[in-house]
This record gives structure tokens, C-alpha cells and sequence, in this order.
């Protein structure tokens, strides 16, 4: 079927919110039909939210061609770029990227863009045309929509009126074979230029600074400084603080940010997209859970879910709204990250449990919409005097904060008469209209009695120290803690599935918390403990404030009690605090609960006691294998001091958003600063315990061979961080066999995982949180595998004893090891050996075309290779080596580095910067850590790491490594470990890339047999002969321009800059960017030229300096991607038409034509769906690039695959 | 050259017997308390036998992985047992599982 849209890109001024802040350059996407009729609603309403003022979203099915009259009325060329279509490169790319002809369109002019959906999903478009980060950028001011395609023969009407919809947010889509649901889009993005009513930058009410910058939904958002005001004003609430109440519709009203509708039990769909330019946000939605991947049964249930720039995914509520339980109410929906979520990055899914047909209203007078019911659903009750239907049943006054709920609180009230008609047939404590532990006949019921005190935290043995922590503990521990009898650490509760939780939840906390350099004075009063994953009545039970809801936070003194159902075994699930989050969870207020196979038992790692709580567990089971279970809570802007009292890492002013602090993990941290005891402070041994002992974080004991299972969430506050163990790998999807193996984790705050693995061989291994500044401050720990017996440590009962000790435990000794006398290999004795002679050497590195180098880099390189790069015959590349599956990999590694070769030989390193700077000499020492292949971690890992041997060599020193290919895991970062300051920032990693046994490696361009490179041709007997093309995207580059002048990306390189704002970066949004050693940043081609429009054009500034990736047309391709490199700010990665499985090894995972949340370790494999010009085979330039606008894209992160139709003299083709 | 004898299936093949056997098995155990894993869900089922209905085998299921499945007849398709285990008085006692002991 063919689907015609005329879409036109107007001005327009965005209004926000009813408070009045608005965009006044706002641009978007709009039906030719609503033209007029928008720009006159916003003419009459200059102060108010337009409802057609939205996102575009239209619609298609599956296999439909989509014809779209695309008419530009800015003053710059635009263009309609669709992810996951395909199309024509050179009609409809709605771009003008290398030799393509140009489809973006001048200032007036229409084109046809004819693009065709072959996959179900989320289309997302946008603007390339004006691809600056600045406020004068197109995306940045709302220049995006997306296309939502369906199943084939769906159908979708107006969830108000019934009717047919050409366009709009919300839909309710109807098949003749497939139930209906609602869906509804959810568009994240950021950075939005917003001045308030007065046409000034919106100020914070209780700092008088500028507040944060804008973090919105559909154009909408609902800041906490706004309704604070009015509580200031004494127009609502006098006796509030302002966070308590800020989602509270009793007091303030609905909120103009999205409010998803629906009733009870509808299926229901959300197509979560970030529309935005930077930040990489947590999608979390209260009450429900979802698979990871809709396609995939086995894959991982999230309630919480990071999303990079111009990325998608949809989100199917298991059992519909209100989930298994059939909650009624507002679940709220929300940015995770704290100071977004504050600034308005919220909205709600409001279910209802009677019909609403237009007449009803709200407790404010304000009236409800009409809702179609569902046709294939039971139609609700109508309500009654008697039987209202929520919200009307809740005796809450307008105007004041939400009532508490009903029994809930110990002393409380009991049930009026209205709340009793509406309440389940067994109202108790916790569970008053929903009644989640009846789904089960009789469940185990397990009692918790937990509060919430302030105590000072210490961080490690420097005296680094939290004078202000706020935690979750047990009753029981409370004296113990207090006391210094047991170590505070962040409250993990286990239990097994099937069981009925119930919380006895007492306030300790004091009224007030005080001003401090930090944070100004703030009434903390309210507390509460919010819960995901397990189910619940949101109405009492939510911890939390929100829409017409219960307030079900407690005061200090009282207790309440909550009551949830664990259903099925779950991961480990995230609880804190939702009345005063933005002030104490970054001071340890949140905590965890894990829910076990049933039938299990755990025990004390050290004295076989049954317990239910604790960060690391034994659990024994009679049906599966018994296992180790660690949970690791990282988080990040922990408000901490030095042990004189100085502040680390203060705010310019207190309460400030600009990322205060630094970080903990299980409330600790071991910096690297302080562990340079060796003779020389020689970084290669800041991981050593023989030379600096062992860390204060956390270290998960166990013995040779041991299953483990480890818990990571983040509890506190925004920023991204990348988790990695060395030497360990788990399933992707822990359920799914299939999926990929990985050993990293991009996660952000709320998100929880668990890996499931085991320690082969004894040792220890290294768990970091590997973005530089994270691993400079502390964030990582051990997993220490014994060989023989300990007495802290019980065995599994499933397992053989370990042996008797026979050799003493290591201690510390302050020198470093030696290296390991055999290098034990992992390989069979008959498997075909591979050699690799590398060296790591300094050298400098020319970045582009346009100069930009860097003059101290280090790069590693086959050995054969050296003196042609250091005579400039060759130029210098990121390492990539490759053997395949059965291969014993024998890695030679000789450091030629030289002191006096490295920038900064007072041993601080100014940029890229980190968070407390500090004394770090650089090393001169080498080494070379791989991921996903096999190795003894003690001679091996490529790092010297707990009281494993040295594993690095010195200068002139070689190093040897044996690594072994049991599995085609594709990607492979490698990297340095000896010194993450003054190294990576040069260049010190390369990829390994394992393929199948059997596989051939040629040079594409002279087909001779290679060994090394980023672009091969791969020829395996029975797999299509294979362009292969490996893109390591780094970020934290250090280079100068031609004038030697130092390169401040990304400050530097961004476009149309009118005034730069000291704040406008945070550290780790420093240092340049690219693939592969190489960057074209587009400030450069601006400078030549200042013409947008052909910032991406090859006829006006000829190919960039980025990997050129040549193929002819339907030529096999595979996109091996990862980043090895540094900063926390995760990017995204996106191939203009084409697209691939999300998990390559898994077919039934979902069709994407992006990659999303690259970080420090990141690594995939990417197989295109039918080759190079993908479904219809076209020639033409194909631009791989970021998506995120700021500040990737700007910056370099972006090149160009071309494929050609007709022979290449310089280009053999595949030989089939 | 193959002659065609090599393409005579032979009735009943040793699939057709390997299956036979399996379904006697259980007709045999009919009364006892077995331990059953299969590969879909829900994967462990524990409980007395009760009778065999073609390749069938009905289960009075007492545990299996969560507690809403469980004190209810299931009829288990035979073939897609991956591994069992029968009380026969000699062997070991399948442990018995309850919440929270």
C-alpha cells in the first residue's frame, strides 16, 4: 500500500508547559493540513501549550511504500533522514552526504522523498541539514518526528473521538487477527533553547541561578522550580517544601507533560524515542515491566531502560495496564536521572476503572477527555455516586497535598465509605485496591522491618567521608551500624519467588537537613521506599506522591507499611526514595531486594548461617547449581569530603545541577591517586595488591570454578557509567542462550542487571567501571577465586571440597610481583598456534586532513610494521588482529616507551580533565588486556591486577600472553592497563576480532592474506565471502591543530557558537573524537565554507578523513564496532540505509539500523541485513555516523560507506 | 550403487521402538513420584504419576517453578522430557520442596 504524507518544517514558538517557558525559535515537522491551523493557534495563545504543537508522528504498516512531499519553510536547507527505511540514497536520504546529489531542500522549495517499511518499529526522522549543537541548530529546537509502522493490515483511530487520525501521538491501533492497544509515543529530548514568560533564562527559586537546562517530553515538560513557586507564593500547599508534591495533581493540577490513558488491562504500547541531542536518559515506568527486546520472549525484563540520542525501542506492558495486579491509578513515567526528572522530564499513564465518556472531572473541576474503550475489551463500568472510579474516590482536598492512604500507616485511619466500594475484597495494610499476593493461593509471607537513617559514611581508608549518609537498614542493624559493629553498605534484602513482601518502613531521619557547601538547608520531612519490578497497589504502595494518588511516604517518627508480590524470579530490584530524591539519594538513601529461584536459601559466605540480607550471599538450591551472589550499587555525584573536611569536587554555589561530587560503589571507593606505592609510583601497579594491598571495595570471594551471579544497579543520580569484568563473560540475555556474550555493561541510574557466570580458573579478577574518571576515583574491585581452602569462605554444597591449603594467602608486600614463572594457556595442546609480535611505541599521529594531530601518541602495531610507521612509509592505526575459533593466540608485547616522550612529565594531566586531579607519573610500562576470549586471568588478563603476577613489560621488556579462541565472539576491545591517565588519551588500544574457525583474512584492495587491519575480506568455506570492516569510535583525544595550539573539543568544534558558557561542558564531554585515529570535525569545513547544507559533501570538500568504507553493491558487509577508549558520555552509532539484528547471534532479535549506549568496553558486531545498499541494492555514499547532535557529530564522529554499482580499478570485487 | 533395499523403512524404526519403551516405562511407574525437566516452560515438574493416555504421561503436579502451577493434573508429552527420574523404593527420595522451610 502506498501512504502520502505532505509534511512541511515551520518556524514556530514552543510553549512548554502552562507556566509559560517557551522556545521562541521552536521548529518542527508538521501535516501540510495542520499548517495554518497551528500557526494561528499559536498566534491566539502565544503563552499557553498548543496540543498541535507535537512531534510529528504518522503512521504506516509494514511493507507499505511511504511517499512523503517534504516542503521547507526555514531559512536554511532541511531534509527528512529516516533511520530504518529503505530508500534511494540518492532521491531520499534527506541529506547531501559525500557524492550522493543533494536531497535536502533550500528555504521554499518541496521534494519527494519515497521510502519503503520493511520492518515493524520506530522510523525516526530528522534534520541533517543544520547539524549544529548550538541553539541555532535544527534538532536541538525540535526538528524531528518519527514514523510508526505496524503489523500489516493494522488500522488506528483517536483514542477521544474514534475516529480516523492522519497523524498525532496517541492512537489506538486495531488488526483483524491481533488484539488492539494503545499506543502512545513518547519522544524524549534535551537542550531545548527556553526562556520563561518573561523571555529570560527560567531561574532555580531557591538558588536564584539559572536552573537546569531542558529535558522535556513531546515538547512538554513540568519543572519542579515552577510549581515551587506557587507553594512559595502561598497560592498552594503553605506548608510544603516543593520536591514532595512536585508530580502531585492535588496540589498543582495535571501537569502539562504527557498523560497516557488508557484503563485497566489494555494492551498497550509505548515507542520510547530520544528526539535529543545529548544525553543519554533512563526510561523508568512505574507498576510494569517489559522485555528488553518485544521480538524475544527470552530476553531480560526491564522496568527501567537507558535510551542515547535518536535511538528507539517499544515498550509492551506485560499484562496490560496496571499489570499482573490490575493496578488503578497514575504510575509515573520518567527520566530516571535525578535532575532531569526534577526539571520536568516526567509525565504519568493514568488508568482508569471506569468509563470515561467526556462528562466526568476531575477533583479540580477540570474535565476528563472521553476515552474509547478498546473494541475487543470488556467495556468499564460506567461510574456511579457510589462507585466513582478513580480519582473521585480518594478524599483528597484541591489545593493540598494528597491525602495519605488508608491502614497503610501504623495509627493511621481506616477506610471511608467511598474508598471501601472501591477497595478489594481483603483491604489490608499495603494492599487496599489492587491485591497482588492474591495471585497466588496462600504465599510465603516474608517481614521486613526497615528505616532510613542519617550517619556519616566513610569511603576509604584516606578518609574520604560522607558526614551526611542517608541509608536504608534493617531494624535489627541499626545499634550494630551505628555503633561501628557492622559495616554500612547499601541494603540488599533477598527473598524467592512467590513470596508476599511486607515492609514495616519507619522514618528516622531528621526534619531538616542542613546547608552545607553541597546543598542548601532543606526540609527532608517525607519519606518514602518506591519499589521496582514487584507488584504492588500503586494507589498506597508506590513510596511516592504522584498524580491523584495516595501520598504513601511516611513522616519522621511513624511507620507505614507496604506490602508488594514477587512473583517470579527476578533480578535484583532497585528501591529508594521518592519525596526528596534530589536531595539525599546521592547520599546513599537507596538499596536493593533479590528475588531468588524458589526453594533457595541464603547463607553467609563466611559461616553457612541462614540470612536474608547482605551485599554478598550464598545461595543453595536443589534444583539448579548453587551459586555466589554479589550485588554492586554504583553511584555517582556522592556528596563527599577529604578527611580534613574539604570538599571534593564542590558545586560552584550549593544545590547547583553541575554534576558536585564524585563517586562510591557499595559506598566506597579506592583511587588511583593514592595507590602509587611501588618504588618508582609507577602506575602499572595502582591494581596491585601485592604493592598497594587490597581495596576497600567490594571483593566477591569465592573458589576455582564457582557460579556467580552478579547484581549491578546504579542508585544515585545521573550520569552514565560502563561496567566491565576482565576475564569473565555472561549471556547477553540471561535467559537466552542464543544471545551474544558480553563483559560490559553501559548502565544508568535505576537499571538493574544481572550476569550470570562463573570463575574457570582461580585468581583475581579486575570489575571496573572503566570510564576514566570513574576508574581514577575508585569505582572498581576484585572477584578473588581461590585455588584451595579458606576458613571465611564455606563452599558450595553442590560442589567438590576445595583442596587443603597448602601455600600461605599472598600479602602485601610494597614491591611489585614478578612476572608469572609458566604462562598458562587455555588452549588444547593440538590447537594451531598464532604468533603476534607487537610493540607499543610513541609516535605522532595525524588525526585529518586539516592538520589536527597528536603530537605524543602512542599507538601498538605489529613489530614487522614498526619502522615503516615510525619512517612515515605507513600510517599509523589502531591495532586490529584477528585469529579464529580453536586458534591458541601466543601475543609477544615489548614496550619501547620513553619517559621523556610524554606530554606531561609532572605527572598531571590537564586534558582531557578528570574530577579531583591528582599526581599520576606516567608509566613506561605496557600491557594488553582483551576481552571475551579465554585466558588464565593470572598470566594473561594483559594487567596486574590483586595478587596475580605482573603481566606488563617495561621498556625493552617483553611480556608474553597466551590467549585462547574458544568461541566466535566477534569484537574484541583491547586495551592498556597500565596507566589509564597518561596513556589512553593517546591511543593505547586496538581490537581482536574472533572469527570462525575455518575464516581467511585478505587485504580488500590487493587480496593478499593479512594478519592485521581494520578492513579485510574474510573468507570462510561455509560463509558468504564477507567485506569486513572494524570501526573503533573513541572519544578523549588529545590533539593539537596545524598551529600546534591545543584542540578544546568539544567546545572548539562546535558550530554557530554565539556565547560560550564556562558550565557548558562537563569533564567527561572533553577531548576529540572519531574512528580509527582519525576525525573530521565539521568546524573545519565550516571555516572553509560556511555553508550548512554541504558540511557532509564530498563535491565541495572532498571525502573525510574517516574510515572510507568501499564495497560494491549486495557485497556481504559485516561492521565490527566497539570503543576501547574513555569518557562517560555514551554516543550512539547509526548507518544511513541499512539495518541489522540486534543481537547477531540471535535471529529472532529486533531489526535496528542503530547501535545505542557506547561507552568505555562497548562492543558489537554488525551484520547487514542484504549486504552493502541494503534491501535494494543501490549505489551511492551511506553515512555512518553518532547520533548524538551535541557533540559527536560536530566533532568528527562520523564517515562515509560507499558502494558502488560498477567496477573500481582500485577495488576487486568478491569473488563469489 | 545403493541398491533399493537401502531405502526400505523398516516398521516400526528404532525411533518408533526408543519411543515405545519410554511410553512403557512411565505406564509402568503409574503410583510413583517422579521428577520430570523439560525444555519449555515451566520446565520442572515433580509429582506422582498418574496415568498414561497415548504418549501422554499425566502428572499430579505437587512443585514445579512457580507456586501458581502447581496442585493441578499436567499432561506432559512424553517425547519432550529431556531428563527424568522415578522413586522406586531403592534409589534416592526426591527431596520435598516447600516456600519459605
Amino acid at each position: 500500500m502506498k501512504r502520502c504524507y505532505h509534511v512541511v518544517a515551520i518556524p514556530i514558538r514552543i510553549v512548554l508547559n502552562h507556566f509559560g517557558d517557551y522556545n521562541p525559535n521552536g521548529m518542527m515537522y508538521v501535516l501540510k493540513e495542520n499548517e495554518c491551523k497551528v500557526k494561528e493557534l499559536v498566534e491566539k495563545h502565544p503563552f499557553s501549550p498548543v496540543d498541535l504543537v507535537q512531534p510529528l508522528v504518522i503512521r504506516a504498516n509494514e511493507g507499505d511504500e511511504v511517499e512523503i512531499l517534504f516542503e521547507n519553510q526555514l531559512p536554511f536547507a532541511t531534509g527528512m533522514n529516516f533511520q530504518e527505511a529503505d530508500y534511494d540514497v540518492q532521491t531520499s536520504d534527506g541529506a547531501n552526504v559525500g557524492f550522493n546529489e543533494n536531497t535536502l531542500v533550500d528555504c521554499g522549495e518541496q521534494t519527494l522523498y519515497q521510502i519503503t517499511a520493511y520492518h515493524q518499529g520506530v522510523y525516526f526522522f530528522s534534520d541533517l541539514g543544520n547539524p549544529a549543537s548550538s541553539d541555532q541548530g535544527s534538532n536541538i529546537n525540535g526538528l524531528f518526528g518519527a514514523l510508526f509502522v505496524q503489523s500489516r493490515g493494522s488500522s488506528w483511530t483517536d483514542p477521544i473521538t474514534g475516529g480516523c487520525i492522519e497523524s498525532g501521538m496517541y492512537a489506538d491501533i486495531h488488526h483483524p487477527f491481533l488484539p488492539s492497544f494503545r499506543e502512545y509515543a513518547w519522544i524524549f529530548h534535551d537542550e531545548m533553547p527556553t526562556v520563561d514568560l518573561t523571555g529570560n533564562k527560567p531561574l532555580d527559586p531557591v538558588t536564584n541561578q539559572e536552573r537546569e537546562s531542558t529535558h522535556a517530553i513531546n515538547y512538554r515538560y513540568e519543572p519542579l522550580e515552577n510549581r515551587k513557586k506557587l507553594i512559595d507564593e502561598g497560592v498552594v500547599c503553605p506548608d510544603c517544601d516543593g520536591e514532595e508534591v512536585h508530580h502531585d495533581s492535588w496540589v498543582f493540577g495535571d501537569p502539562a507533560s504527557p498523560i497516557l490513558r488508557g484503563y485497566v488491562g489494555d494492551p498497550a504500547t509505548i515507542r520510547i524515542v530520544h528526539g535529543g541531542v545529548k544525553e543519554t536518559h533512563a526510561f523508568h515506568y512505574h507498576v510494569h515491566q517489559w522485555f528488553d527486546d518485544p521480538t524475544n520472549q527470552d530476553s531480560e525484563i526491564f522496568d527501567s531502560q537507558a535510551i542515547s540520542p535518536q535511538t528507539w525501542y517499544d515498550i509492551k506492558p506485560f499484562y496490560g495496564l496496571g499489570s499482573l495486579q490490575g493496578a488503578i491509578g497514575d504510575a509515573i513515567i520518567h527520566c530516571h536521572l535525578y535532575p532531569h526528572f526534577a526539571v520536568g522530564m516526567w509525565g504519568m499513564n493514568r488508568i482508569f476503572d471506569t468509563l470515561q465518556d467526556g462528562s466526568q472531572c476531575y477533583p479540580n473541576g477540570e474535565r476528563i477527555d472521553a476515552l474509547q474503550p478498546l473494541p475487543d475489551r470488556p467495556r468499564p463500568p460506567s461510574p456511579t455516586k457510589k462507585r466513582p472510579g478513580f480519582p473521585n474516590f480518594i478524599p483528597g482536598k484541591v489545593g493540598c497535598k494528597a491525602p495519605r492512604p488508608p491502614l497503610g500507616i501504623v495509627g493511621g485511619r481506616g477506610l471511608t465509605e467511598l474508598e471501601k466500594n472501591a477497595a478489594v475484597r481483603n483491604p489490608r495494610p499495603g494492599a487496599v485496591f489492587a491485591d497482588p499476593c492474591a495471585v497466588a493461593d496462600a504465599p510465603v509471607v516474608k517481614e521486613f522491618n526497615i528505616s532510613v537513617i542519617q550517619l556519616p559514611l566513610i569511603y576509604n581508608r584516606q578518609g574520604w567521608n560522607d558526614p551526611k549518609g542517608r541509608i536504608f537498614v534493617k531494624d535489627e542493624d541499626i545499634e550494630d551500624i551505628c555503633a561501628g559493629r557492622k559495616e554500612p553498605e547499601p541494603l540488599i534484602i533477598h527473598m524467592t519467588a512467590g513470596t508476599c513482601i511486607r515492609i514495616n518502613f519507619t522514618n528516622r531521619l531528621p526534619h531538616v537537613a542542613d546547608g552545607d557547601v553541597f546543598q542548601l538547608v532543606t526540609r527532608t520531612y517525607e519519606v518514602g521506599m518506591h519499589i521496582h519490578f514487584v507488584k504492588f497497589d500503586v494507589l498506597v504502595n508506590d513510596g511516592a506522591n504522584v498524580g491523584w494518588n495516595y501520598d504513601s511516604s511516611v513522616l519522621p517518627g511513624e511507620t507505614i507499611r507496604y506490602e508488594y508480590f514477587a512473583d517470579v524470579e527476578l533480578k535484583a530490584w532497585f528501591f529508594h526514595d521518592h519525596l526528596f530524591a534530589n536531595y539525599h539519594q546521592q547520599h546513599g538513601l537507596f538499596g536493593s531486594g533479590v528475588v531468588h529461584p524458589r526453594f533457595t536459601k541464603l547463607l553467609d559466605s563466611c559461616s553457612g548461617k541462614e540470612v536474608d540480607s547482605g551485599a554478598q550471599v550464598t545461595a543453595t538450591q536443589p534444583l539448579i547449581p548453587d551459586y555466589r551472589d554479589l550485588t554492586l550499587m554504583v553511584h555517582d555525584f556522592a556528596l563527599i569530603y577529604d578527611q580534613d573536611g574539604c570538599p571534593l569536587n564542590p558545586p560552584e554555589y550549593p544545590s547547583s545541577p553541575d554534576d558536585p561530587g564524585l563517586f562510591g560503589v557499595n559506598y566506597k571507593c579506592e583511587p588511583l591517586q593514592f595507590r602509587l606505592n611501588s618504588p618508582e609510583c609507577d602506575p602499572a601497579y595502582s591494581f596491585s595488591s601485592f604493592v598497594n594491598g587490597d581495596p576497600v571495595t567490594p571483593i566477591l570471594h569465592c573458589y576455582k570454578g564457582d557460579s556467580l551471579r552478579i547484581r549491578l544497579l546504579q542508585g544515585a543520580q545521573e550520569e552514565s557509567h560502563s561496567f566491565n569484568i576482565h576475564g569473565l563473560r555472561w549471556k547477553t540475555e540471561r535467559p537466552d542462550v542464543e544471545s551474544r556474550f558480553d563483559s560490559q555493561q553501559h548502565i544508568a541510574i535505576s537499571e538493574s542487571f544481572t550476569f550470570e557466570t562463573y570463575a574457570k580458573n582461580s585468581g583475581d579478577y579486575l570489575w571496573t567501571f572503566e570510564t576514566e574518571e570513574d576508574l581514577w576515583n575508585g569505582l572498581w574491585g576484585l572477584i578473588r577465586a581461590y585455588d584451595e581452602k579458606v576458613d571465611f569462605l564455606i563452599p558450595l554444597q553442590d560442589r567438590d571440597p576445595p583442596p587443603k591449603r597448602t601455600q600461605p594467602l599472598p600479602e602485601c608486600t610494597g614491591c611489585p610481583p614478578a612476572p608469572p614463572s609458566v604462562i598458562e594457556s587455555a588452549a588444547p595442546s593440538n590447537a594451531p598456534l598464532k604468533r603476534f609480535e607487537i610493540v607499543a611505541f610513541q609516535i605522532p599521529i595525524l588525526y585529518s586532513h586539516f592538520g589536527e594531530r597528536d603530537p605524543f601518541g602512542i599507538v601498538f602495531a605489529l613489530e614487522k610494521d614498526m619502522n615503516d610507521i615510525l619512517k612515515g612509509y605507513k600510517d599509523p592505526e589502531p591495532l586490529i588482529i584477528r585469529a579464529n575459533v580453536g586458534d591458541e593466540v601466543e601475543v609477544h608485547l615489548t614496550s619501547f616507551l620513553n619517559f621523556n616522550q610524554f606530554p606531561f612529565l609532572d605527572g598531571i594531566w590537564p586534558y582531557p580533565p578528570v574530577k579531583e586531579q591528582a599526581f599520576y607519573p606516567p608509566s613506561v610500562r605496557i600491557s594488553l588486556h582483551p576481552q571475551l576470549i579465554d585466558y588464565d586471568i593470572k598470566t594473561s588478563s594483559g594487567e596486574t591486577v590483586g595478587f596475580n603476577p605482573d603481566q606488563t613489560a617495561g621498556p625493552n621488556e617483553t611480556v608474553t600472553y597466551r590467549w585462547y579462541v574458544d568461541n566466535p565472539v566477534g569484537t574484541c576491545g583491547m586495551w592498556d592497563m597500565t596507566d589509564i591517565r597518561n596513556h589512553r588519551s593517546l591511543g593505547t588500544y586496538g581490537a581482536f576480532i574472533a572469527e570462525p574457525k575455518g575464516t581467511k583474512y585478505y587485504d580488500p584492495y590487493t587480496l593478499q592474506p593479512v594478519n592485521s587491519g581494520a578492513q579485510v575480506i574474510v573468507v570462510n568455506p561455509l560463509l558468504p565471502v564477507t567485506r569486513e570492516f572494524v570501526l573503533i569510535m573513541y572519544d578523549g583525544a588529545r590533539l593539537v591543530d596545524k598551529s600546534k595550539q591545543l584542540i578544546v573539543d568539544p567546545v572548539d568544534g562546535i558550530l554557530l557558537l554565539d556565547e560560550i558558557d564556562e558550565d557548558l561542558v562537563d569533564t567527561y564531554d572533553n577531548g576529540s573524537r572519531g574512528f580509527n585515529y582519525r576525525t573530521e570535525r565539521l568546524i573545519n569545513r565550516y571555516t572553509k565554507r560556511a555553508v550548512l547544507k554541504d558540511l557532509f559533501s564530498s563535491n565541495v570538500h572532498g571525502d573525510p578523513s574517516t574510515p572510507l568504507l568501499e564495497a560494491y553493491k549486495g557485497d556481504p558487509i559485516t561492521i565490527r564496532l566497539l570503543n576501547p577508549s574513555e569518557r562517560r558520555r555514551a554516543h550512539g552509532f547509526h548507518l544511513h540505509g541499512h539495518y541489522w539484528n540486534s543481537d547477531d547471534t540471535d535471529l529472532s532479535s529486533q531489526i535496528r539500523s542503530f547501535s545505542p549506549g557506547i561507552v568505555t568496553g562497548f562492543t558489537a558486531d554488525l551484520p547487514l541485513h542484504y549486504g552493502a545498499g541494503s534491501f535494494y541494492n543501490l549505489s551511492g555514499d551511506y553515512m555512518y555516523r553518532s547520533g548524538n547532535i551535541r557533540w559527536d557529530l560536530e566533532q568528527g564522529i562520523w564517515g562515509i560507506m560507499r558502494v558502488y554499482d560498477a567496477i573500481q580499478a582500485h577495488l576487486p570485487p568478491l569473488e563469489k | 550403487m545403493p541398491n533399493n533395499e537401502d531405502y526400505i523403512v523398516k516398521v516400526p524404526t528404532i525411533n518408533d521402538i526408543h519411543d515405545q519403551m519410554l511410553i512403557k516405562y512411565f505406564e509402568d511407574e503409574v503410583g510413583r513420584k517422579a521428577i520430570i525437566l523439560c525444555s519449555s516452560f515451566p520446565f520442572v515438574f515433580i509429582g506422582v504419576i498418574i496415568e498414561v493416555i497415548d504418549d501422554y504421561v499425566v502428572v499430579d503436579v505437587e512443585t514445579t517453578s512457580i507456586s501458581q502451577l502447581e496442585d493441578r493434573d499436567w499432561y506432559i508429552h512424553i517425547h519432550d522430557i529431556e531428563v527424568f527420574y522415578i522413586e522406586d523404593g531403592e534409589g534416592p527420595r526426591i527431596p520435598e520442596l516447600r516456600d519459605g522451610d
